[in-house]
């Protein structure tokens, strides 16, 4: 039963992981705290969930578009809030007020579209296959998932750590000014970032509808608030902290659901946030990038 | 009168040794030079002193007392008070501001009769305002004193953190490269400055680039590269040496 | 006269606690700490004071005495592990300080009626008491401004290294903002109570977090008027146009962007800016035509 928990713990960890490494990832470049994050990730779900059921697409191609459509969405955020503090050599709070408006502004766009409805994918959109192994059953969905991450996450580290844009992109969270003296187009660095960072984000949100089948408005929230666990004790930036964090929350929260209560789940998770930022708030591995987090060094 | 004194003092950031087994005293009344090429770790030197940087070895006392693990907060108000490399005013304060914040520290009035508003809090801050004046005035800048202080001229703005710095009553000064990117008639106006503070007792460290400005002041000269002291003595004495002419001529 | 007036007296009300909260937030930021934390404090008074009138009929002055001060402590002990973060962290420590506050009264239903709330509390504050809460605030947040503590609070907020240079003890300084937050939020979270017949956890999650830091964005963090000008033109904002108030939160996120992008000190201190940036200007001509060595470098 334990073991069984434990492997639903890590499924449930590896879309939070999914979810985080994009929410990482912008604050390791760019260190902004992109607190429109869960509405990107929400509305990558709704455009799976209406390319399904108002558009008939099969699963396969609304799960992309959902994908795709919460890349975008991220880019244009950046382009329209984040880019123009920039260019007012806007500052670290500035950054996060201005994305908290994006994520309210997204938040009540979906509201309106969706009446604020709770939906769900049809019956039948992903089969239903149950696996017996060694005593654990496993759905067909929950191997998708971690499928899912396993390919997203490759790609993703690949991208970053071997083809030539992965070096720009550290070259940009280092220093951005040396960067532009390097050569490298910080423009094309954010629009990819926050693109790759989106569509991580809108697959998350996809399976996640998938997986609890209700797809509604508010559903970012609880999972911004798990990436911050996320990202604190993984370490701001680090991917692999990120992947780590990320399932160690999985299991540790399907832990206390089962065995604690469901309702102090919440408030034990935000505890334990709290343990983090104090005992070790860089985190469990070393980001992208190191901020300046206590006064004396 | 007081000294200052650093002995084997080093600094490691993880693999990187930034200052090595330093010995050096600052001595009151009068004005010591830290010279060094770029990245030698003169700044890491002012910033061990003031307590923003931990200590990895070594020492730091002022007289008889130990301040080596001191907290900043605490070492400024023992008496020791600096300027940035790159300024650092409140840019949107105003220039009187800027030099009444540096007597924030000599604030009698309690938490919270400051709450509360206390007639005393008044006079305190007025007699404050009073001494920035005076301050001002001094260093011929009180025409500016409304004005707010990013909109200042380079070298106005460095007087300001001076008076900022002196505001605090310092018995150790450090000056770190108080007169960069300054002509010699603006830099000479201020080296009058530092030899009258330092005639008034003040004990002075200077760090500067500026080798006929630095030869022209200090009493004691020492020379640094890659974090350790290649050179001690007086001015002449050590400009002379092959070693430092190594240090700044040298790949 | 007196229709109109009775018609607009409760929005008159929410104003004047929408003022309060606004500073509650206004305090922290002030000092430089990236607290949001206001939410969670007011939340921690209103369930106080509720609790201390309905279930021990307590009178109403020393149930908001008694929220301020429970709020204050909050203030006091959550700047303790909050005093070793800065920035970002300290954002993330204080949103989710609100959610923790908002599972907890949900948890806790024997005590705070869970999800139900509390509700048929009596109306004990009126207006009047209302502006007397604002009043004392505004007074107090005036005399900080201007003493010693308002010193402090400037150089810690435009840079805190300088501000140690100079000797001011981050801590102290960063804990009072802690806990004059934590006293200004719970002492309007209890007038909340005790004016609206009812509470419940949601309403002190992350809508009021928003519009507390929407007030003090609008109107400014500095000086006193910004949280005040910020509030009323929010709570009039909605009474100018039906869709306007139905879009709620469309409209205070845009707001949040378009002000923190082109007006990011706010409306008051922007103003305030101009006025003394040409007030200077008026009175030293010479600055303007002088010297070479008077050319102002950026």
């Amino acid at each position: 039963m334990l073991v069984q928990q434990l492997l639903n713990g890590l499924i449930v960890g590896s879309v939070y992981a999914l979810f985080a490494l994009g929410f990482t990832l912008v604050f390791g470049v760019l260190n902004i705290l992109n607190l429109a994050h869960g509405a990107v990730f929400m509305w990558g779900a709704f455009v799976g969930l209406y390319a399904v059921t108002v558009a008939g697409l099969p699963l396969p191609l609304a799960f992309l578009l959902g994908t795709l459509a919460a890349g975008i969405l991220s880019v244009l955020v950046d382009l329209l809030v984040f880019r123009p503090m920039r260019k007012r050599n806007g500052d670290e709070f500035g950054a996060l007020v201005a994305s908290l408006g994006a994520n309210l502004v997204l938040i009540s766009l979906a509201q309106q579209v969706s009446n604020a409805r709770i939906m769900s994918f049809p019956f039948g959109t992903f089969p239903i296959v149950i696996f017996e192994f060694l005593g654990l059953r496993v759905s067909l969905l929950q191997l998708t998932m971690i499928g899912c991450l396993i390919v997203l996450v490759s790609a993703l580290l690949y991208y970053v750590y071997v083809m030539p844009f992965g070096r720009q992109v550290r070259a940009v969270a280092v220093s951005e000014r040396t960067a532009v003296l390097l050569g490298v187009n910080p423009t094309a660095v954010y629009v990819r970032t926050f693109f790759i960072a989106g569509a991580l984000a809108g697959a998350a949100g996809v399976i996640i509808g998938l997986a609890f089948n209700s797809v509604q408005f508010l559903m970012g929230e609880p999972m911004m608030l798990r990436a911050f666990v996320v990202i604190i004790l993984g370490g701001m930036g680090s991917i692999r902290g990120a992947i780590v964090a990320g399932l160690l929350l999985g299991v540790v929260q399907t832990t206390v659901v089962t065995y604690i209560s469901s309702q102090l789940s919440d408030a034990i998770i935000f505890a334990l946030l709290f343990i983090a930022l104090l005992v070790r708030p860089t985190g469990l591995f070393r980001g992208l990038r190191q901020p300046a987090r206590v006064a004396r060094s | 009168m007081t000294s200052l004194f650093i002995d084997r003092v080093s600094k490691k950031f993880g693999g990187v040794t930034a200052v090595s087994d330093l010995s050096m005293t600052i001595a009151p009344r009068g004005i010591t030079g830290l010279i060094g090429p770029n990245g030698a770790g003169k700044t890491t030197v002012v910033n061990l002193i003031t307590g923003m940087l931990k200590v990895s070895s070594g020492t730091i006392r002022m007289q008889e007392r130990d301040i080596t693990e001191d907290a900043p907060q605490a070492i400024a108000r023992s008496g020791i008070s600096r300027t940035f490399q790159n300024i650092r005013l409140l840019k949107d304060a105003s220039v009187l501001d800027n030099v009444a914040v540096g007597f924030h520290m000599h604030e009698r009035t309690s938490l919270a009769a400051n709450l509360l508003g206390f007639p005393s809090v008044w006079r305190e801050k007025k007699a404050f305002r009073e001494r920035a004046h005076a301050m001002l005035q001094r260093f011929d800048l009180e025409r500016y004193a409304d004005y707010p202080a990013g909109g200042l001229s380079y070298g106005h703005q460095r007087r300001v953190e001076m008076m900022r710095a002196l505001a605090m009553s310092p018995t150790i000064l450090l000056l770190d490269e108080p007169v960069a990117g300054m002509n010699d008639v603006e830099a000479d106006a201020l080296g009058v400055m530092f030899r009258q503070l330092a005639d008034e007792g003040l004990g002075i460290l200077l760090i500067e680039h500026n080798m006929r400005f630095v030869m022209s002041l200090c009493d004691v000269v020492y020379v640094i590269a890659f974090g350790k002291l290649i050179a001690d003595g007086s001015a002449q004495d050590v400009c002379s040496r092959p070693a430092v002419i190594d240090a700044y001529l040298g790949a | 006269m007196n229709d109109l007036f009775a018609a607009y007296k409760p929005l008159f009300d929410i104003t004047l606690l929408s003022c309060g909260l606004a500073f509650s937030q206004y305090v922290v930021l002030r000092a430089g700490v990236e607290s949001f934390a206001t939410a969670a404090f007011a939340a921690i008074g209103a369930y106080f004071a509720a609790i201390l009138v309905t279930k021990w009929g307590a009178a109403a002055p020393v149930a908001v005495l008694a929220a301020c001060a429970l709020g204050a402590v909050a203030g006091g002990l959550l700047s303790i592990p909050l005093a070793r973060l800065r920035s970002v962290f300290q954002a993330i420590a204080t949103i989710a300080f609100v959610q923790i506050v908002v599972s907890l009264i949900l948890y806790a239903e024997p005590v705070t009626g869970g999800a139900l709330g509390i509700n048929g509390i009596p109306q004990l504050v009126g207006t009047l008491g209302l502006l007397l809460y604002l009043a004392i605030v505004v007074a107090l947040m005036t005399v900080i401004n201007r003493s010693g503590i308002g010193r402090a609070f400037d150089a810690l907020r435009q840079d805190e290294t300088v501000a140690v240079a100079l000797g001011i003890s981050v801590i102290k300084y960063h804990a009072l903002a802690f806990i004059l937050s934590g006293a200004i939020a719970g002492a309007g979270g209890g007038m909340l109570a005790l004016n609206t017949f009812s509470i419940h956890a949601e309403q002190f999650g992350f809508p009021l977090l928003v519009a507390a830091l929407a007030a003090v964005v609008l109107g400014g963090r500095t000086s006193v008027l910004g949280p005040i000008v910020g509030a009323a033109l929010l709570a009039i904002l909605p009474e100018i146009a039906r869709p306007l108030a139905e879009q709620r939160l469309l409209v205070y996120g845009l707001i949040l962007i378009v002000i923190i992008i082109y007006l990011p000190r706010g409306i008051v201190d922007t103003l305030a800016a101009r006025w003394i940036a040409w007030r200077a200007v008026r009175q030293t001509p010479s600055v303007v035509l002088g010297s070479a060595d008077d050319q102002p470098v950026h």
